[in-house]
């Protein structure tokens, strides 16, 4: 019995007794759900454009934090250096659709991911030659976002909202919302999901395959870029970066891989749902449920609805 | 039919080679503006392959090329698109996660160039663009008869209407020539007079010129103005469908040949 009311009646109690902490347990899961889902974004982008699940997409993320922070370092002016870090991303993409998927087209999507495993290690071998692995700080300030916190008291106690979570769930509300609309509204959008189905119809009306790869690896880039700001000023930027980068996994199983909305919801439910998890039961369960909790929900995922909440369900003819 | 018989496209001593398999082999004909020419042939004739060289999925080593009176340089094929040259596919290629509409609309892809600002922000001359593309699309899909799938995912509908829809896709861009890699393989009787009837008609309306590929000897002969046949990567024979029937090397080689 007691176990029964510790699990199932206590954190609600709790949660109606102190308000004012279930409010900014919400917040905080809030903000990681923006970025987890901005994450996946990265992944859904190219997976949609290329059916090619791209391992890189987290050291892209730290490819992006360390760049921007060795470019400030060697004293050029933070927001030049936001720009050398995108013209990099988009050389970047550039040189990926040269060097590997012209030279892969219709390939097995297998050939293609395994592709991705490579460039994954010669970026972190490129990046740790050029920038060190030292971890340094994020240079919020410096990119002009404002410090400090609100504080909003309320049943008698109070909810804090730091400016940097403020900035991060702001922009990237914006950031999705922006890419949500040019993917479906666009002809380049249109494009990229005639691309995704079908390479030999989508080049028969007239689709430059190459051109929107480009462009694709190259969102994909911003998109790493908005994250490697928010999440290494939330950390470190360092490597361990990368371990954020795969917390999109999970975010992808129960949104789907196809589905830009199912990126946005997933990413929230992992974040509201680890969040409130750790505090209410994590008690019961000892510490560190943040770490497993998101893996947990998309194995039920996997058992119960494999294609996500959002996700193009497979239908094969027989 | 074409009265005054210019020619729109001409192909030269064609000679394309998979390593050491020889595909097509020093083949010439031309297409005139406005008529119906079939390309028939037994399996492995190198049909296909000349229609992808056409389109430019394929560059032969040898032979060239020319469209509206122009040697055409080596093209990928998404520029030979911007020519004027649609196509559809032997085994049905549409964008399977789409509707019947925005299907055809990619039709109209390379016709839309407002900036992708606007056109996000559903501004002014973007919303005209996109209205206008879409009435041509309309008339496209009525002329064809899928208006009542308009809004279906391709991916669920029977193959012959998968059919129609790809080649209501080629009908939107607009194309000087229409290539159509066996559009009635696979049908039965009935789907393949109403493919008949639509080639036709499109023929007849757009005035586009078509080239096509068909298995079905009946079909070939009631619908082509002119007949091309390959029999092992080699031309064999071309002229009208009466005089490809009674040309004794296109009997041996293939009409003799029992079904």
């Amino acid at each position: 019995m007691e176990i029964l009311y510790a699990i199932l009646i206590a954190p609600f109690v709790e949660m109606g007794s102190y308000p004012d902490l279930f409010i900014q347990a919400l917040w905080d899961g809030f903000v990681a759900g923006t970025l987890y889902g901005l994450i996946a974004l990265g992944f859904v982008l190219i997976f949609k454009a290329s059916g090619v699940f791209n391992f890189s997409q987290p050291i892209l993320v730290v490819l992006a934090a360390l760049s921007l922070v060795s470019f400030y370092k060697m004293g050029i002016p933070a927001w030049i250096s936001v720009i050398l870090v995108l013209i990099m991303f988009y050389v970047l993409a550039w040189l990926v659709e040269r060097l590997i998927l012209r030279q892969l087209v219709n390939q097995d999507g297998n050939i293609l991911f395994m592709s991705t495993i490579g460039l994954t290690f010669i970026i972190i071998g490129a990046a740790q030659w050029i920038f060190g692995g030292v971890p340094s700080a994020m240079i919020v300030n410096e990119l002009g976002f404002p410090n400090g916190s609100l504080e909003w008291p309320m049943f008698g106690g109070g909810v804090y909202f730091e400016m940097i979570d403020i900035s991060a769930a702001v922009i990237a509300v914006i950031m999705i919302v922006i890419l949500a609309v040019f993917f479906s509204k666009t002809k380049i959008g249109r494009g990229l999901r005639a691309v995704a189905d079908d390479h030999q119809a989508a080049l028969s009306v007239g689709i430059s395959l190459n051109q929107i790869w480009v462009i694709v690896w190259f969102v994909a880039g911003i998109v790493a870029l908005v994250t490697g700001i928010f999440w290494g000023a939330r950390s470190d930027v360092s490597f361990a970066l990368q371990i954020i980068g795969f917390k999109a996994l999970p975010v992808l199983i129960i949104g789907g891989f196809t589905s830009i909305q199912g990126a946005i919801i997933g990413g929230l439910i992992i974040g509201l749902g680890e969040k409130i998890f750790e505090i209410y039961w994590g008690p019961l369960l000892g510490s560190g449920v943040e770490g497993w909790f998101a893996y947990v929900i998309a194995l039920v995922f996997l058992l119960y609805r494999p294609q996500g909440l959002f996700g193009d369900k497979l239908i094969e003819r027989v | 039919m074409s009265e005054k018989n210019s020619v729109i496209m001409e192909v030269k001593n064609i000679n394309l080679r998979f390593g050491g398999v020889i595909a097509i082999q020093d083949v010439s004909f031309n297409i005139f503006e406005g008529e119906i020419r079939a390309i028939i042939g037994p399996n492995g004739a190198g049909k296909s392959s000349m229609l992808n060289v056409i389109n430019g999925f394929y560059h032969p080593q040898e032979g060239e090329v020319w469209f509206n009176g122009e040697k055409r340089p080596s093209m990928e094929p998404y520029q030979i698109a911007k020519t004027g040259i649609a196509r559809t596919f032997q085994n049905i290629a549409l964008f399977k996660g789409m509707t019947t509409i925005e299907n055809v609309m990619t039709g109209r892809q390379l016709k839309m160039n407002k900036n992708f600002f606007w056109q996000m922000l559903r501004y002014g001359p973007a919303i005209d663009e996109e209205v206008q593309h879409r009435r041509r699309c309309e008339e496209i899909i009525d002329f064809l008869e899928i208006n009542h799938i308009r809004k279906t995912p391709v991916g669920s509908l029977p193959y012959g209407l998968q059919k129609r829809v790809e080649l209501a896709r080629a009908l939107a861009m607009d194309p000087k020539i229409l290539l159509l890699d066996e559009p009635m393989a696979g049908m039965n009787v009935e789907e393949k007079q109403d493919m008949s009837r639509f080639i036709i008609d499109v023929n007849e309306e757009f005035g586009t010129t078509i080239a096509l590929i068909e298995h079905d000897m009946a079909v070939v002969m009631d619908l082509a103005d002119r007949v091309v046949v390959l029999d092992y990567g080699k031309l064999l024979a071309d002229g009208t469908p009466a005089e490809v029937q009674s040309n004794q090397a296109v009997i041996d080689a293939y009409l003799g040949v029992p079904h």
